[in-house]
C-alpha cells in the first residue's frame, strides 16, 4: 500500500527533470547564442563535464537584401508599366542575374482609394506585371513569388497624392 | 443567448377585443414610409429592492430599439414626453428576482388604451437584454407583419496597428468582442445564412489572402480555400449550400463557386478583366459582382451558371461593393467620388438608382436581414468607423465600436427560428388577461 506513492513521487520527479531538460533543450534550440556559464567558484574532485553549446553560426551575409531592389510605381487603378517603372525593373532584373541564388516575393500594393476587394485584385496585377517584366527580362519564374496585400499595408500614411503615389507599387522582398 | 431563455415566449391572453384592436392598427410601413409615432412609458418595477439590472436600463434598451427599427418615432415618458398624436403606448412590468428576470411586455393603442399586444419573456438576469430585444422585434412584428432586426449581430473588422482582427457585437452596439487574435490581416466577414458561422479572408499563417471559416462563436477558424494567388470576398449563398468566391488561381481574378467545404470550383467569369466581389441574390439565381472589363470597375449582373451578364446601372460611373437586398428588390453599391465613395441604392434592375449616403468617404454597404437598414464603414468624422443608415431622411447614426477604427461590416441574418416564432397570432387562453 505504501510502495504505490513513493512510486508516484519517482515517476513525477523523472516527469519533472524530462521537462526540465526538454525546456532547456528547447531554449537552446531557439536562441542559439547562448553566453557559457560563469565557471563555478568551488572546484569539485570530478572534473565538471562541459555544458554542450551549439557552436554560433553566422550565415553569410546575403548578397541583396530587399533594399537594393527597387519598387515599380503604377498610376491611379492601373497596373500598366510606366517607363520610370521599367528602368526600375531593369536595374533589379541586372541585380537578380548578377545573384542567381536569389528568390524574391513581390508585394502588390494599392492606395486607400478604391474598396478592399478591387484593390487586392488590382494589387495583385501589378505583381503580376512586375513578375512578368523580370521573367521576360530573363528571370527564371521559379525564383519569383507574388502576393497582393491591396490597400492593406500602405507604405506611406497620408491621404493625398504624395502618399497614394508612394503606395502604389510593387515591392520587392528577398525570400 | 437566445437558447438559455428559460421560457422563450408566452403569449398571453389579449380576448377577443385585443384581437380585433390587433389588425385595426396594423399599418403598412414597407417601402421607407412614414414612421408610426409610438410612446414609451417606463416599465414597471418590482421584485428586488436593488436588482442589478434597474428597469431603467431596459427602458432604454427597448426605446432604442424600437427608434433604430425605423419603424417607429419614440417618445419617452421618463424624458418628460407627453402622448401626443401618437398611435400606440408600449410598456409593461420588469421583474428581478434573483437570478431572473421576466418581463410582460405590453401595447396599448391610444387613447383608449386598449391592449393589443401583451406577453411574457423570461431569462436568466445574464440575458436580459435578449428578452428586451425580443419584444421589440415583437412590437415591430405586430405593427409590419415582419419581425424586427433587435436580436442580430453586426461581424466587422477592427484595425490594429498594422493589422485587422475580426469582431462581432450586436446590432445595437452591446457586447463587442474580437473573434481573432491573429496579428494577421482578417477582411470581408460574410455570415452564413443560419447566422452560426462567418467566412473571411485573412492572410493568418502567412502568404496571400485565403478564405477562412469561423464559428460566430468564436474558436479555431479553418481553412476553406487556400488555392495559389488571390482568395478573397466569399460568401454563402442563400441556402447555404455553395459559396461565391474570388480565385486568382488561372492568374486572374474571377469569380468561382464552390461547394461549402470549399471543393469542386466551378468558374462563373472568363475574361481578362478583374472581376471580384460577388453578391448573391436571396433567390440564389443571380449574383451580382464587380468588374473592370469595361476599363473602369462597375457592378454587373449574372445568372448563377455565368451567363447572361449586364452592367447594372449606367447612371452612375465606377461602381462597386454590390450588396443584394434580402427582399431582392433592391442592390445598394458605392460609387467613387474625388477621393472616396457614395453610396447608392438602385432597383434590381438598375433602374432609379438614388444617392443615399455621401459626405467623406462610404464604403462596404451590407443590408439589415429586413431590408429597412443599411450598415455601412465611413470616415464621415474622421477615422474610419461603422454607421447604419435607415434609408431615409435621418443622419446616418454611428455604431459605438469604443473609438476603434472598424470597417468591412456585415449584418447577421435573424436568430434561427424566429422567422417560424409564435407570437403573431396571441394565444386565446384565458389565463392572465387584463381588463
Amino acid at each position: 500500500m505504501k510502495v504505490a506513492p513513493r512510486y508516484l513521487v519517482a515517476v513525477l520527479a523523472v516527469a519533472v527533470i524530462a521537462a526540465f531538460a526538454a525546456g532547456c533543450a528547447k531554449k537552446a534550440k531557439e536562441a542559439p547564442p547562448v553566453p557559457p556559464p560563469a565557471p563555478p567558484v568551488v572546484q569539485q574532485d570530478t572534473t565538471p563535464t562541459p555544458v554542450p553549446t551549439p557552436t554560433p553560426v553566422t550565415p553569410p551575409a546575403p548578397q541583396v537584401t530587399s533594399s537594393d531592389l527597387q519598387p515599380a510605381f503604377f498610376d491611379f487603378d492601373s497596373y500598366a508599366l510606366r517607363d520610370d517603372a521599367r528602368a526600375a525593373l531593369d536595374r533589379d532584373a541586372k541585380l537578380l542575374r548578377d545573384n542567381a541564388g536569389v528568390a524574391i516575393t513581390i508585394e502588390g500594393h494599392c492606395d486607400e482609394r478604391g474598396t478592399v476587394e478591387y484593390n487586392q485584385a488590382l494589387g495583385e496585377r501589378r505583381a503580376q506585371a512586375a513578375r512578368d517584366y523580370l521573367v521576360a527580362a530573363g528571370i527564371a519564374t521559379a525564383r519569383i513569388q507574388t502576393v497582393s496585400y491591396g490597400k492593406e499595408r500602405p507604405f506611406a500614411d497620408g491621404h493625398d497624392e504624395s502618399a497614394w503615389a508612394q503606395n502604389r507599387r510593387a515591392h520587392f522582398v528577398v525570400r | 443567448m437566445t437558447r438559455r431563455l428559460l421560457s422563450s415566449a408566452l403569449a398571453l391572453a389579449l380576448g377577443a377585443a385585443g384581437a380585433a384592436a390587433q389588425t385595426d392598427v396594423r399599418i403598412d410601413v414597407s417601402g421607407g414610409g412614414r414612421r408610426v409615432p409610438v410612446h414609451c412609458e417606463a416599465l414597471a418595477a418590482a421584485g428586488d429592492r436593488s436588482p442589478k439590472v434597474p428597469s431603467a436600463l431596459a427602458d432604454e434598451v427597448l426605446a432604442s430599439d424600437l427608434d433604430q427599427s425605423a419603424v417607429f418615432v419614440i417618445t419617452r415618458a421618463w424624458r418628460g414626453d407627453q402622448p401626443f398624436d401618437v398611435q400606440a403606448i408600449v410598456g409593461g412590468r420588469w421583474t428581478v428576482r434573483g437570478n431572473e428576470v421576466t418581463l410582460i411586455g405590453e401595447v396599448r393603442d391610444f387613447p383608449a388604451r386598449r391592449p393589443i399586444l401583451s406577453k411574457e419573456y423570461r431569462a436568466p438576469l445574464a440575458g436580459w437584454r435578449e428578452i428586451v430585444h425580443q419584444f421589440a422585434d415583437d412590437v415591430v412584428l405586430q405593427f409590419t407583419g415582419e419581425p424586427g432586426i433587435a436580436r442580430t449581430r453586426i461581424a466587422f473588422v477592427v484595425r490594429e496597428g498594422r493589422n485587422k482582427e475580426l469582431h462581432v457585437m450586436d446590432a445595437d452596439g452591446a457586447n463587442p468582442h474580437p473573434l481573432t487574435a491573429d496579428r494577421s490581416l482578417a477582411l470581408s466577414p460574410s455570415w452564413s445564412p443560419d447566422g452560426s458561422l462567418l467566412l473571411f479572408t485573412s492572410y493568418r499563417g502567412g502568404g496571400g489572402p485565403r478564405v477562412w471559416v469561423i464559428a460566430a462563436s468564436g474558436g479555431k477558424p479553418y481553412l476553406v480555400s487556400g488555392r495559389p494567388g488571390n482568395n478573397t470576398s466569399a460568401s454563402y449563398s442563400p441556402d447555404g449550400r455553395e459559396i461565391a468566391l474570388t480565385l486568382s488561381a488561372d492568374g486572374n481574378s474571377e469569380i468561382y463557386v464552390l461547394d461549402a467545404r470549399g471543393g469542386s470550383p466551378r468558374r462563373l467569369t472568363d475574361n481578362r478583366a478583374i472581376d471580384t466581389s460577388p453578391s448573391w441574390s436571396p433567390t440564389g439565381r443571380e449574383i451580382a459582382f464587380t468588374s473592370d472589363r469595361g476599363g473602369t470597375p462597375q457592378v454587373y449582373v449574372m445568372e448563377r451558371d455565368g451567363g447572361n451578364v449586364r452592367r447594372l446601372t449606367y447612371e452612375v460611373n465606377y461602381t462597386d461593393s454590390p450588396a443584394w437586398s434580402p427582399q431582392g428588390d433592391r442592390i445598394a453599391f458605392v460609387a467613387r467620388t474625388g477621393s472616396g465613395f457614395d453610396i447608392y441604392v438602385c432597383r434590381a434592375d438598375g433602374s432609379d438608382a438614388r444617392l443615399v449616403v455621401g459626405g467623406g468617404s462610404n464604403e462596404n454597404p451590407h443590408w439589415s436581414p429586413d431590408g429597412r437598414h443599411l450598415v455601412f464603414a465611413s470616415n464621415r468624422d474622421g477615422g474610419f468607423g461603422l454607421y447604419v443608415t435607415d434609408l431615409d431622411n435621418r443622419a446616418p447614426r454611428t455604431l459605438d465600436t469604443g473609438g476603434r477604427l472598424a470597417m468591412s461590416p456585415a449584418w447577421s441574418p435573424r436568430p434561427a427560428g424566429l422567422e417560424t416564432a409564435q407570437v403573431s397570432t396571441p394565444n386565446h387562453s384565458n389565463s392572465g388577461g387584463k381588463p
